[in-house]
């Protein structure tokens, strides 16, 4: 049971991993907590649906177009939004972010009304392996989450794009002496992001149903991961969400099932008082 | 066609209650707020218990001080924390005190909600009209409230306030406590928006968790925008707009005759959004700005003036 729950929590934190990387870059090049996070997943959930079922297409083929309808979504917030309101602050982006959330989400309601849907994948047989269950969907997650965050590793550690979106976030007037044009990095950024964020919206769809609260249900479970790596870390956030992951299936030995998700906002809280800058430090989060 | 006029008025009231309380917090003292809803459940659900038991009276003090203690309590843990730190604990708290009335059954009666809540001057309504008698009810404690959030930031702590969201570092070195400013603000901000779930459940004499969604929190940050942050004033006249235009789109219905409910509200929502999108954009000062207060209106005449 214990090993099965653990097994589950990895699975789950991994799925984590990617909107936390999301919401963790964004923090660090765009400098706020982007809390649009929750209805980018679900758009790229339905973006997937719409692809995969209306269009037939494979769930392979799905996955491409929700990482484009995403990174395309992420664009237009960013021109029509964020950019306009770069210059007043952390808190005016992140009420501005809430209203693009609000947005994105009953877009998704106004087409796709608010019933559950799912993806039209053959059923399997989970596989049993040392007295712990593996469902075919949980490998997919898996592999797809471990490809994407070595690309993403190798992308920020290895290319001239990932050396200036860090240049940006370590210093963006710097940065821009030596000739980086943060205007540029904050579209790429956005795209990068975007993707990120319409493959967690697949992967989403296939551990549960999708309806338009898809992926506010994992808004904070995805910040306690990024709070716990330390903001702006990446690799914190891939740490942070396994710990949440684990944490929250874990939970079920011990609290109610229905509490779950109280384990990630204590996370959160916890953290905060007496580590404030994440477990792998980050920039300080108290005043 | 006077009761909807007066629906209307009552829902405004609501709204314009959470709204000063939330303008107090972000609008004042620059303190972002994610989670008014649970503060608005929490005096809700204090209310609807308490009433049978107590007393309209007692009942709608406990939810303001119940929600204040919370408030409070929340502030004393998260308040020190920057603010994108801030927004995510205070979103967490409202998800947490849903959860809690979802599935504390034995208080809450969970998803079937409570019915049957007295209203007060309920025996003075049946005789001339139970939401005549409401209304002027809700109206007036719109204008206590409004009068003393108003006095509020006329005086030293509301001027304190608003110096410690324009520059905390300076106002901590002209030797004031901005940690415990802070905390109080949130409490008297949880108290009112604790009194203003207390309305909503007087009101519609029925609650359940479904009403408290994220989209209270929303309409709060919507009207604060609109009316102009800081503006108790402005508050007023951003959260009458907004309840008039959410009500005006539920005649859309009529002329669009395709859309159906679920999208309608979608669009409803998705207008929320976008507005407070645009108005950061286009009219970061709101309608009614903030009025500057100058050091010369504040400062007796000893100085010898101009």
């Amino acid at each position: 049971m214990a090993a099965q729950l653990f097994f589950n929590g990895l699975v789950t934190g991994l799925l984590i991993a990617l909107p936390a990387l999301a919401l963790t870059i964004v923090f660090g090049v765009l400098k706020f907590a982007n809390f649009a996070v929750g209805s980018m997943l679900t758009l790229g959930a339905y973006a997937a649906w719409v692809a995969n079922v209306q269009l037939g297409l494979p769930l392979f083929g799905a996955a491409a177009i929700a990482a484009l309808t995403v990174a395309g979504a992420g664009l237009l917030a960013d021109q029509l939004a964020f950019e306009r309101l770069r210059a007043r602050g952390s808190i005016t982006l992140l009420v501005a972010s809430m209203g693009v959330s609000l947005v994105i989400e009953n877009v998704c309601r106004f087409f796709f009304g608010n019933a559950s849907r799912g993806f039209d994948v053959a059923l399997s047989r989970p596989i049993r392996w040392e007295g712990i269950r593996i469902n075919q969907e949980q490998i997919t997650i898996a592999i797809t989450v471990a490809v994407c965050l070595v690309l993403v590793d190798a992308l920020l550690r290895f290319t001239p794009l990932g050396r200036a979106m860090r240049a940006v976030a370590d210093n963006a007037s710097l940065a821009a002496v030596r000739g980086v044009e943060r205007r540029t990095i904050a579209r790429l950024t956005w795209v990068l992001v975007g993707a990120l964020l319409g493959l967690a919206g697949v992967l989403a769809g296939l551990d549960r149903a999708i309806d338009p609260l898809i992926g506010w249900n994992y808004q904070i479970p995805i910040f306690a991961a990024a709070i716990l790596g330390g903001l702006g870390s990446p690799l914190g956030a891939v740490a942070g969400a396994l710990v949440i992951g684990v944490a929250e299936e874990m939970s079920a030995l011990v609290i109610p099932t229905n509490y779950r998700q109280v384990v990630s906002f204590s996370v959160i809280l916890a953290l905060l008082l007496f580590r404030a800058n994440g477990l792998f430090g980050a920039k300080a989060a108290r005043k | 066609m006077i009761a909807y006029l007066v629906t209307i008025a009552i829902l405004v009231c609501v709204a314009a209650l959470v709204g000063l309380a939330l303008n107090l917090q972000w609008g004042q003292a620059g303190l972002v707020n994610f989670g008014v809803v649970g503060f608005v459940a929490i005096g809700a659900y204090a209310a609807a218990l308490l009433t049978p038991q107590v007393g309209w009276l007692p009942a709608m003090i406990a939810a303001g001080a119940l929600s204040a203690a919370l408030s409070a309590g929340l502030a004393l843990l998260s308040i020190r924390l920057e603010e994108n730190y801030l927004a995510i604990v205070t979103l967490g708290f409202g998800e947490v005190v849903r959860l809690v009335i979802l599935n504390e059954g034995w208080l809450t009666n969970g998803a079937l909600g409570i019915p049957d809540i007295p209203r007060p001057f309920a025996s003075l309504g049946e005789s001339i009209g139970g939401d005549a008698v409401f209304i002027v009810f809700a109206l007036g404690l719109l204008a206590i409230v409004f009068l003393a959030l108003e006095g509020m930031a006329r005086s030293p702590f509301g001027r304190a306030l608003r110096a410690i969201r324009d520059d905390a570092t300076v106002t901590s070195a002209l030797g004031k406590n901005v940690f415990l400013l802070r905390v109080k603000a949130f409490a008297v901000g949880g108290a009112v928006m604790g009194v203003a779930g207390a309305l909503h459940a007087y009101y519609l004499t029925y609650i359940d968790p479904s009403q408290f969604t994220p989209i209270v929190t929303a309409y709060a940050f919507m009207a604060v925008i609109a009316g102009g942050r800081g503006s108790n004033v402005g508050l007023l006249v951003g959260a009458g707009s907004i309840m008039a235009l959410l009500e005006g789109t539920r005649f859309l219905k009529d002329v669009i005759p395709v859309i159906d409910g679920v999208q309608l509200s979608a669009l409803r929502l998705g207008l929320i959004g976008a507005g407070i999108v645009l108005l950061l954009i286009l009219r970061p000062q709101g309608l009614v700005p903030e009025p500057k207060r100058r050091a010369a209106d504040v400062l007796p005449k000893a100085g010898g003036g101009r």
